[in-house]
């Protein structure tokens, strides 16, 4: 067969069948967009978490007392840096406040400035803060959605908090932390650790939690044992805990959407299976005449592959470079909130381009291998049968 | 018409099958035509002719004996030597056409040239002299779904003879046509005899029975040749 001679006829029956065609690119586009605008979306949340985990400290020791949390004691801090492989010690104050009730909440983060550790993971996320001025004064760094949710309430540059006293404690807004971080800075309030001590009502003496690394992974489960042994309400965490349980959630949600593409795109598949098999449809009629005509069953099965080849890739590269847009460049609205939904405050987390070729390449296999299969099997079981019977 | 052997059709069975029950469709055939040969295959509906022509063509298999095309058993042969036979030693016309309806009768008639390893340029010359000879060139950019019984009937003429096929086969090819257009479609007949092929036609329409050519018509009763 002349390549020239199949080329033609090819994209001659492309054209004249433009309105069967194109129903199945459009419906296949739709199912291809929700696909990967998923896969995207998931790939995307999860190099942002893998970033952002990467300057968060390798574990943290809280105090659980009768199944609660409660402050840690800040001299634990001492015990810890004396266990040998542990490092970068640092304790932290931080807790939720409340706007109003039923309304949205602040996550207070207190940073000491005496403390290296609390200095080094402060600058790694706001590369171009003035340490020293920030400390300098009553003043935080807020997350985007903090800075959005109190311009709607009128703090502009200053926000008054009630202390558990009863106290006003009146705090500048430093600075705006950068959208990247919005994916757990989004309703983060970050100021000094004596100013969150004093609104959210810890002590001297008292921290939220202790943070500390090692350096060495392979020591991370006997650390944990050790630490834990320390004291009996000793609670320890370590970094991998935090990146599986935000995993989890992340492909928990992704998983449902992808059991949803498997749905559709299952139905549609029976849909084209039994459109090509049908006894006297058609296309069975259209194989028969070609096979009379002295096309071999390679001749007609290479035609309908290469059809069926043009109509899929046509569908992968609309439907995946629609997502794309949708996703990273208009910010994937509605399915943005299925993800990100459930937070207390406005998130305007714009995702990451991360497209990487594995994703690619499984949208392509999950769809164009299933949709050909079901063109291709009736096409070569029409095909194998005698002419005559074809095109009955 | 020439000594040369065409068409051999040794012992042919063809048995159906509807259940447990066999219904025998053909039964002992035995027939040789010659090249240059018209042969009118005369019988009533369901005496065989049209599965005959199917097995001719090699759209059938026989359930036992063989059907030779210019020596090669046809049935026999592996796919893709039976499919480069029946495009270039065969033509085919259909009782009902069997045109794509979506098509012009251009792109027709080209349909049956595109696994012949053509060039392009010289499918066009060659569909352009078919429908020369089928009387239909000045119709090629009409759709098949606009064309009237007559018209599709020469552009399946000019479909089957566009690969210069040796054997013209047509399958009660006067059926669907009122009698001006079964005259016009003999008239064509008469020209492809004249230019050496060799034509069977399967037919029961009574203006075959004294055609203006020389022609041999064999009569069909209940599966045999009688």
């Amino acid at each position: 067969m002349n390549a020239n001679a199949f080329w033609h006829f090819l994209t001659l029956q492309l054209f004249k069948e433009r309105s069967k065609h194109l129903s199945i690119i459009g419906i296949s586009v739709m199912i291809l967009f929700l696909l990967s605008s998923v896969l995207f979306i998931s790939s995307s949340l999860r190099f942002s978490l893998e970033e952002t985990l990467k300057v968060q400290p390798d574990f943290v020791v809280s105090r659980i007392q009768g199944g609660t949390t409660v402050p840690t004691p800040v001299n634990w801090g001492d015990e810890l840096i004396d266990i040998y492989g542990v490092s970068k010690v640092a304790s932290r104050v931080y807790g939720r406040y409340f706007f109003e009730a039923k309304e949205g909440s602040f996550l207070i983060v207190g940073v000491d400035f005496l403390e290296e550790q609390s200095h080094e993971n402060l600058q790694t996320l706001i590369d171009s803060t003035d340490i020293q001025a920030f400390f300098s004064g009553s003043q935080m760094l807020v997350g985007e959605g903090v800075k959005a949710y109190l311009d709607a309430h009128f703090y502009k540059d200053a926000y008054n908090f009630l202390t558990p006293k009863g106290m006003f404690e009146k705090v500048n807004i430093f600075k705006t932390l950068p959208s990247q971080t919005n994916l757990i800075a989004n309703d983060m309030m970050i100021m000094p650790i004596d100013l969150a001590r004093k609104i959210l009502g810890y002590a001297n003496n008292e921290v939220s939690d202790i943070t500390f690394s090692v350096p060495n992974p392979d020591e991370w489960n006997m650390m944990t044992d050790k630490v834990s042994a320390l004291y009996y309400d000793l609670h320890v965490v370590n970094k991998n805990d935090v990146q599986k349980s935000y995993e989890n959630l992340y492909n928990y949600k992704g998983g449902l959407f992808l059991i949803l593409f498997l749905v559709v795109l299952a139905t549609f598949t029976l849909i084209l299976y039994q459109r090509y098999s049908m006894v006297y449809s058609t296309e069975r009629r259209h194989i028969g005449l070609l096979r009379a005509l002295g096309w071999s069953i390679n001749d007609v099965l290479k035609f309908k592959f290469m059809e069926t080849l043009v109509v899929v890739f046509i569908s992968y590269i609309l439907g995946v470079f629609i997502a794309y847009v949708y996703v990273f460049i208009l910010g994937a609205p509605l399915l943005k909130e299925v993800f990100l939904g459930g937070q207390n405050l406005h998130n305007t987390l714009s995702f990451i381009p991360i497209v990487d070729f594995s994703v690619l390449t499984s949208i392509f296999l999950l769809y164009a291998l299933p949709f050909i299969a079901a063109v291709l099997i009736p096409v070569w079981r029409v095909s194998v049968t005698d002419p005559k019977e074809a095109m009955l | 018409m020439t000594d040369k052997m065409m068409i051999q059709i040794e012992n042919l069975y063809r048995t159906f099958h509807h259940g447990s029950n066999e219904v025998p469709v053909l039964k002992e055939i035995n027939l040789n035509i010659c090249e240059g040969e018209c042969v009118v295959l005369k019988g009533v509906s369901g005496s065989g002719k049209t599965t005959l022509l199917s097995l001719i063509a090699g759209l059938d298999k026989p359930s036992s004996g063989k059907v030779l095309i210019e020596g090669e058993p046809i049935s026999k042969l592996p796919d893709l030597f039976a499919s480069e036979l029946r495009a270039k030693k065969i033509g085919m016309i259909f009782q009902h056409f069997n045109l794509f309806e979506h098509l012009s009768v251009n792109e027709n008639v080209t349909i049956a040239l595109i696994p012949s390893g053509l060039k392009m340029k010289e499918i066009h010359e060659k569909v352009a002299e078919a429908l020369k000879v089928a009387n239909i060139i000045h119709k090629k950019e009409t759709l098949a779904s606009r064309l009237s019984g007559g018209e599709k009937q020469r552009t399946a003429i000019a479909r089957a003879l566009v690969a210069d096929p040796n054997i013209i086969l047509c399958d009660e090819p006067t059926a669907n046509l009122d009698r001006d257009n079964s005259l016009l479609f003999i008239d064509i007949l008469e020209k492809l005899h004249r230019m050496g092929k060799t034509i069977v036609i399967a037919t029961h329409d009574p203006l075959f029975d004294s055609l203006s050519f020389e022609s041999t018509i064999i009569p069909m009763v209940d599966g045999k040749i009688v």
